[in-house]
């Protein structure tokens, strides 16, 4: 547990990737979208996505936790498995903290009605537009899921390069086809349309937290075999 | 005694090349041992395997009594200080914070001295330093950690030669204090030539030297002098090399000499001339040994 903890102290000493750049970024996002709000106001309210921002940049920040931190981290006498699940340990706790912040923000943005110019940017109908412990559930799940997916892209890289990153990418498009193959061949399209539009926001959270744990499990595979 | 590195068979191969082929060899514990050889003989992919960030193809390996790889209980006591080794975007100061929460055995204020020796900036960027800035920082990392097993592996791409001294002297001090096993891999045999007291040489992926180094120094010597007299004393001795030029000549005879025949040398005027480590090591690769070889 020592190591594990040691791990993310290493992480966390790059303050910049760690802090000052997701929420710079979010920032940026978020006052470019407040401007364009307020110079052109629509009365039904703006819904942006710009909040997807801090999201993206996690699968770089994870990628690059995996490819430009590895070499030295286990330099240190952490073995993979420490050092991933160290990593893995760190966007737990981040996402804990994170999360919270943006439920902060939804709240405001609620309060404010919407900064006061109708704008929607910490608010997503559907998935983040509910109380505010359902928000920061699903904030700390998004972000882990992105941070992980992210860690296993650098893994993939680490070890198989730019035609492993093809590769995976490929294979990433050949599931889904699968399965909306699947799905049309069995004619379920009516199931899993009843399925989505009568799926809670928690029940939804609980979806993605499936696919975070098998993302973080993915990663974990591929590091066994890293080397440096 | 358990050795501290055990290698048996070892093999690594990649696709089209065979990086190591049947090393089988044993460190012991509190000594300093050379692991010398020509670019691509093997040894930053043994110390790779012996470090955990590699796997063999063959053969097994063993550190402490124990498989390496994934093994936290052996990976935490050694220290792998290699000339590649790449950083993430941090500052000196900040690697070395780093170090110290990893390392049961790290000593700050040696840290701290060393840094100063090398005169490092400490609020620098990484890779804003030069070459030899950054080896230095490898090497503040490798001596403040005092792990067990202390493995460098080229750690002074870069380093002028007073810093090199400074790393030779530092080295031997705390070693003197601190005693450990240290692996050394070098091209600059005859610098650390009297560090070593064990020597492992690999060739193109394969051990052809594993011995004490004081049995290595001494088991050839250059007679030089007028041709006929040293032909007339060499005669019945393998030879390793001959020069000539014009009626003097320069004779490398393989094994000892007694007492006796050094006075049958001085009796003929000539000189008798033992070999370095790095000399011997030159032979010992097989490459061409009429033009002196520097590192």
């Amino acid at each position: 547990m020592k190591t594990l903890v040691n791990v993310a102290r290493y992480h966390l000493v790059d303050r910049l990737s760690y802090w000052a750049l997701p929420w710079g970024i979010l920032a940026f996002s978020f006052l470019i979208n407040l401007a364009i709000s307020g110079l052109l106001p629509s009365p039904q309210g703006d819904y942006t996505g710009g909040l997807f921002t801090i999201y993206a940049y996690l699968i770089v920040c994870g990628a690059l936790s995996m490819t430009r931190s590895l070499p030295f981290g286990l330099m240190l006498g952490v073995s993979r498995r420490g050092y991933y699940l160290g990593t893995a340990l760190l966007i737990m706790m981040l996402g804990v903290v994170w999360g919270l912040g943006l439920t902060v923000l939804q709240a405001a943005e609620r309060a404010t009605g919407g900064w006061g110019v109708g704008l929607h940017f910490f608010r997503v109908p559907w998935i983040m537009d509910g109380p505010w412990y359902v928000t920061w559930l699903t904030s700390f799940v998004l972000l882990v899921l992105f941070f992980w997916y992210g860690m296993w892209y650098g893994l993939v890289y680490r070890r198989w390069n730019v035609a492993g990153l093809i590769a995976f990418a490929a294979a990433q498009v050949l599931v889904v086809l699968a399965v909306v193959v699947a799905v049309s061949m069995t004619g379920n399209w009516p199931a899993v349309g009843h399925f989505f539009t009568t799926l809670t926001a928690l029940a939804l959270t609980g979806v993605l937290a499936a696919v975070a744990v098998a993302l973080g499990l993915g990663g974990l595979t591929t590091i066994r075999r890293v080397t440096i | 005694m358990t050795p501290v590195i055990s290698a048996t068979a070892l093999g690594r191969r990649y696709r089209d090349q065979v990086a190591l082929n049947d090393v089988s060899l044993a460190i012991q514990p509190g000594t300093v041992t050379g692991l010398l050889g020509r670019n691509g003989a093997g040894k930053t992919t043994l110390m790779r395997i012996v470090t955990g960030l590699e796997f063999p193809t063959s053969g097994a390996i063993r550190v402490f009594g124990e498989a390496p790889a994934e093994n936290e209980s052996v990976l935490r006591r050694m220290v792998f200080v290699r000339e590649d080794q790449a950083y993430p975007d941090l500052r000196v100061t900040h690697v070395i914070r780093v170090a110290s929460w990893f390392y049961p055995n790290w000593n700050g204020d040696l840290a701290r001295q060393l840094l100063a020796d090398f005169d490092l900036p400490l609020g620098r960027r990484i890779r804003k330093l030069s070459r030899g800035m950054r080896s230095a920082v490898g090497i503040v990392i490798g001596l403040a950690a005092r792990a067990e097993l202390t493995l460098f592996d080229e750690p002074y791409a870069g380093l002028d030669a007073v810093a090199r001294q400074l790393f030779y002297d530092r080295l031997l001090a705390d070693f003197a204090e601190h005693p450990r096993t240290v692996v050394l891999s070098t091209h600059l045999i005859d610098e650390v030539a009297d560090l070593l007291e064990h020597v492992v040489m690999l060739d193109r992926g394969r051990v052809v030297l594993d011995a004490p180094a004081d049995d290595v120094r001494g088991t050839a010597m250059t007679v030089s002098g007028p041709a006929t007299a040293v032909e007339e004393f060499v005669a019945g001795r393998p030879v390793w090399r001959r020069q000539r030029l014009g009626a003097r000549a320069a004779v490398t005879v393989a094994g000892p000499l007694d007492l006796t025949e050094q006075a049958r040398a001085r009796a003929l005027h000539l000189r008798l001339e033992p070999l370095s480590l790095q000399q011997l090591l030159v032979h010992a690769a097989g490459s061409p040994a009429d033009e002196k070889v520097s590192a």
